[in-house]
């Protein structure tokens, strides 16, 4: 991140745009940690509760929009870099993947819970893969949300495509 | 089929906000209307005792994409419009009329709201509901069916999830994030 990005920070501050506004920003540090334990509450209880990877996921990501939405989209990205977010999707297909191969390596077939020599394996094992997948909705989410929101309040004072 | 009070309040705020995303001139408008819609069928899933549906299009129809389609709005310019409505040809009418009539040929078919009877007459259906916590120790069928007995489908949808996503990451990264 280079000047090129502080003089972002700046032209956000125009009018109309990023306001930093004290009651937002309090109601966000308020809510986030419950709605952060909402998602994964429902990535992780998606067992015996409706729910699951893909709904706990989006809910976690939405907390980094909130985020963005009170404290600015450019500060928010400068804290979870593009790199940090790909990493966690990386870090959910692979998850996923050593569940599904363990089992194999274990003499059984792909996805072969009770194989796991834990108690309630099957649960465990499904929960862990969840989990797997909210790790890779909530990159994809949060990763696109910057995607697009790169752009924003940029428009204004300049010509398309002069982002680089 | 008999619907009660909240389901037939629930269609017509559905449908109107449908309507209303359709032909508002307005982007703007035409999204707001767009969540409202979603929200109200992740209202209705909820009704028809399909939480685990309900609470993805609450999540995803009504808020990500809302959010999304908030942030490729701001980044274009918005004229501003002299009429309300967008103006409605002919043309359109009949074809979305025709759909909607082959949609709602199919109506009949389906089971009655709460009965027990499944919507498809396999086997396969009410295997899953009389095996599901036996085999698989979890009392959400949803999950058991998404995670154990039709895992490796799941691990592609989501390695198809994150490829797309790393991809576009991968490519406009270098573009938008200076």
């Amino acid at each position: 991140m280079s000047a090129d990005s502080d003089q972002g920070r700046e032209r956000q501050e125009s009018p109309g745009l990023y306001v930093e506004s004290t009651v937002i920003m309090t109601t966000v540090r308020v809510i986030a940690p419950f709605v952060l334990t909402f998602g994964l509450f429902i990535m992780f209880h998606g067992a015996d509760t409706p729910g699951g990877g893909f709904q706990g996921g989006v809910v976690a990501g939405a907390v980094v929009m909130m985020l963005a939405f009170a404290y600015g989209i450019d500060t928010t990205r400068d804290w979870a870099d593009a790199r940090l977010v790909a990493l966690l999707g990386a870090l959910g297909v692979l998850t996923f993947v050593a569940i599904g191969l363990g089992s194999i390596a274990l003499g059984g077939v792909f996805l072969e819970y009770p194989l796991y020599p834990i108690k309630k394996a099957s649960k465990y094992g499904m929960e862990l893969v969840e989990l797997g997948i909210g790790a890779i909705v909530a990159s994809i989410a949060v990763g696109l949300f910057f995607l697009l929101a790169a752009g924003f309040g940029h428009a204004m004072d300049e010509p398309e495509g002069d982002e680089s | 089929m008999s619907a009660t009070m909240i389901e037939g309040v629930l269609l017509a705020f559905v449908l109107g906000c449908a309507l209303g995303a359709a032909v508002l001139k307005d982007v703007l408008a035409s999204v707001i209307a767009f969540a409202a819609y979603s929200l109200g069928v992740s209202v209705i899933w909820v009704v028809l005792h399909a939480p685990d549906v309900g609470l993805t299009e609450a999540a995803v129809g009504a808020g990500i994409m809302t959010i999304l389609f908030l942030l490729a709005l701001s980044n274009t310019v918005r004229p501003s419009h002299d009429q309300f409505f967008e103006s409605i040809r002919l043309r359109t009418v009949l074809g979305v009329g025709a759909f909607v009539v082959v949609m709602a040929a199919t109506v009949p078919a389906l089971p009655e709201i709460g009965s027990s009877a499944p919507v498809s007459t396999g086997e396969v259906t009410t295997y899953y509901l009389e095996h599901a916590y036996k085999e698989t120790q979890v009392k959400n069928a949803v999950t058991a069916v998404l995670a154990a007995y039709r895992g490796f489908d799941t691990l592609g949808e989501a390695v198809v999830v994150f490829a797309a996503g790393a991809v576009a990451l991968g490519v406009l990264r270098r573009e938008v994030f200076a």
